[in-house]
């Protein structure tokens, strides 16, 4: 790994896609009936390349979010921006779900059915640019890069929880996205195997440059991961408290006992305590 | 010995293979201490033989010219080192192992492990599989290494072409991982109590009707004379394992419902499927088939009689209706049951509509459909037998009905015993139709220790 965080060093940040605004958004689920507002005027802009971390307690909003930018919910009002280019806005209401913004969902959604190399080869196979025999090579030495030489052909099923996050995400890097989205990968996650895999995630984003967004309910975890650090409001969900975490990359694990960390940490928990206590008082659901 | 063969089952490699060969490996291991601090082998050296560590510390330092991701660590009581005696190829020590504790060690000749390995047909290409995966996943190695294990049937070397990979090696562990299942289930209890069972059932059969000829027993048919009969040359009613008739009444059954089921399946599926997959077909087509689903089969005698001409397709029309409600059914159940990450995976990914039905709807309701299949074959034979009491000139429904207007009681008994067992064979193949084609679905069970 040291060799990959020398070049980490020496090059710098070099990825030019995947900026995305989010601007003035608002999602209210129901409109006629109910109407929940689950997103309320919400405005952020993230850099391409850059690890955005969305902090908020459980059932704020933070999924609706996310479902807008990948293009499975439509939003009420507002616009989504990626590199410029309108996702979804005024006239178009829901983004087209596409291979440059792929989502690693909470609880895994590998195919069960396929073999780990078939779930890495599945998105290639089905945008059909590339012959069978060039996918198969790129999907064994991208899962090779990753560690996951020797799992190839066990289905998902057969191997441990963290490994079976590591595939998810060499699956969506196969198909060169813009932007991952992230929803509580880890939380089903023990925090020991947590640890591992937020090394494996930066170790992941150093070699490949993409813009990151990422939602957590977990302080640490953000504060260790993002340049960005987005404190959302309990639902109706709104930025509350936007703050760039100055600790610089490459970061390993030694991170979390730096003094810088701890103070952040000490500036941000009590945003997130007062959010999570209004959240518990208006008794919330997850989602 | 027997200590022996109880420490190498408890390694990954030999975990699986029959006991015969258990007893071979047993018997070319060899005993032997090392002092702490003595090198055990170093790197470099030939490679003849398979070391398992049976007590002590041992340090495995692996050639730092070799890309493993981990070059040292200590090895457990029960691991397994030393496998590049039994690697293609030169055979080098590729690793510096020493005693850090004095320690004790099987050492087992590999060429002649090999050897065993290659004769246990159902299960050295398993031990040999895992023998690959120790070398990946416990000592890190490449797959330039871990592919260099040789393999009894194929070589896993040609796994490096895409193109032939695929089927061949996931079709023998198949076989042999249903036979290890198979001699598992016969070292439990299970089959042992699945006889006290039976035995307890004809018990009381032979006791009520023959032995206290108890009230409301009296009449039917006893357990031995069921048997005389069955198994007579010359039956006193006319129907044993010796007449031609017997044969053609089962064949006959087992014609109908093959044509049902797979009448049934071919159109089951398909609805079932798109009725899950499809909300607006759904609207249209899902009141109808709810409402005629819960009619009893028996009720479409009169309509399936007007209907269809002589006795034959009745009987097969009633036999599917019922199947095919059950696997429609079923099927669409499991397309509901899809967890909705899946599909919306398999957009992100940039699959389309008719890509996603193909590769997430279709595999994914699989467990369901196969659920429903065997619901299906169940009721197939269910309704056949009514249909054949009503309709038809030959078949076990058909045999139990005249036999009751003739008064051949035992008849009867057989008939009735004689689907029982087809019905359980054609139920048990579906299973097993089922569990080959869903072996993603096996192995995760069978990880999960069922």
């Amino acid at each position: 790994m040291s060799a990959v965080l020398e070049k980490v060093r020496t090059q710098g940040n070099e990825a030019r896609y995947g900026a995305i605004r989010i601007d003035d958004v608002v999602k209210i689920y129901d409109p006629e009936g109910a109407a929940v507002m689950a997103v309320d005027h919400c405005t952020l802009d993230i850099k391409a390349g850059e690890i955005c971390m969305i902090v908020g307690p459980s059932g704020c909003g933070k999924t609706s979010l996310l479902n807008a930018i990948a293009g499975f919910h439509d939003i009420t009002s507002g616009a989504i921006y990626m590199d410029g280019e309108m996702l979804c806005g005024p006239g178009k209401p829901k983004a087209d779900p596409g291979a440059d913004r792929i989502v690693v969902f909470q609880n895994g959604a590998l195919f069960p059915w396929k073999t780990n190399l078939e779930n890495v080869a599945f998105g290639p196979m089905m945008q059909g640019k590339l012959s069978k025999k060039e996918i198969i090579e790129k999907a064994r030495s991208m899962m090779a890069d990753a560690g996951l030489s020797g799992t190839e052909h066990n289905y998902p099923g057969e191997v441990s929880s963290g490994l079976r996050r590591r595939v998810e995400i060499v699956r969506a890097l196969m198909n060169d996205p813009k932007v991952l989205l992230f929803d509580e990968p880890y939380r089903a996650l023990d925090s020991l195997t947590r640890s591992v895999m937020h090394e494996s995630l930066l170790d992941i984003y150093y070699k490949n440059k993409v813009t990151i967004f990422f939602i957590t309910h977990d302080l640490e975890e953000a504060i260790f991961l993002g340049h960005k650090l987005v404190i959302m409001t309990t639902r109706p969900c709104r930025p509350k408290k936007v703050l760039e975490v100055d600790i610089p990359h490459p970061r390993d694990y030694s991170v979390l006992t730096s003094p810088r960390f701890r103070e952040l940490l000490e500036e941000t928990a009590s945003v997130v305590h007062e959010e999570a206590r209004k959240s518990f008082a208006s008794g919330e659901k997850e989602g | 010995m027997e200590q022996v063969e109880r420490l190498l089952k408890r390694t990954l490699p030999f975990q699986v293979v029959s006991p015969e060969t258990l007893d071979g490996i047993a018997e070319i291991s060899r005993h032997e201490v090392f002092k702490a601090g003595e090198v055990i082998y170093g790197a470099g050296q030939p490679a003849e033989e398979v070391y398992v560590l049976v007590s002590g510390r041992v340090a495995h330092r692996i050639d730092p010219d070799i890309k493993a991701r981990v070059h040292e660590k200590e090895l457990q009581v029960g691991d397994v080192f030393g496998w590049a005696a039994i690697l293609e190829g030169e055979k080098v020590r590729l690793a510096d192992v020493a005693c850090i504790e004095a320690a004790e060690v099987l050492k087992i000749d590999g060429a002649r492990l090999l050897e065993l390995l290659r004769k246990d047909v159902n299960f050295g290409e398993a031990a040999l599989k895992s023998f690959s995966q120790l070398i990946s996943q416990q000592y890190y190695l490449p797959p330039s290494v871990s592919e260099r294990v040789p393999t009894t049937l194929s070589k896993v070397g040609d796994t490096r072409t895409p193109a032939s990979n695929e089927a061949e090696p996931q079709t023998a562990s198949a076989w042999t991982l249903t036979m290890y299942r198979a001699g598992e289930w016969l070292r439990s209890p299970d089959p042992y109590l699945m006889m006290v069972g039976f035995a307890l059932m004809l018990g009381f059969w032979y006791l009520t009707v023959e032995v206290l000829k108890l009230p409301r027993f009296e009449d039917l048919p006893g357990l031995t004379t069921v048997v005389k009969e069955w198994f007579a040359e010359d039956p006193v009613y006319g129907m044993s394992i010796y007449t031609a008739e017997y044969y053609q009444h089962i064949w006959v059954s087992i014609r109908r419902v093959a044509i049902a089921f797979l009448l049934a399946t071919a159109l089951g599926v398909p609805l079932g499927l798109f009725l899950g997959w499809s909300r607006s077909f759904r609207e249209y087509v899902f009141p109808v088939f709810e409402l005629l689903r819960p009619i009893p089969i028996l009720a479409w005698v009169p309509l399936a009689i007007i209907m269809f001409s002589g006795s034959e397709t009745p009987v097969i029309f009633l036999t599917f209706l019922a199947s095919f409600f059950a696997t429609a059914l079923n099927t669409m159940l499991g397309v509901e049951s899809i967890d909705e990450s899946y599909t919306r995976a398999a957009c992100c990914l940039g699959a389309n509509r008719w890509q996603v039905f193909k590769e997430v709807i279709v595999p994914g309701s699989m467990p369901y459909v196969f659920t429903g299949l065997q619901i299906s074959v169940g009721v197939a034979w269910f309704s056949l037998v009514a249909g054949e009491m009503v309709s038809g000139q030959y078949g076990l429904g058909y045999v139990i009905n005249t036999s009751y207007t003739m008064v051949r009681y035992p008849t009867i008994i057989i008939g009735m015993v004689t689907l029982g067992i087809v019905g359980y064979t054609t139920s048990a193949m579906v299973r097993v139709a089922g569990n080959y084609m869903m072996q993603w679905r096996l192995r995760e069970m069978a990880l999960g220790g069922r």
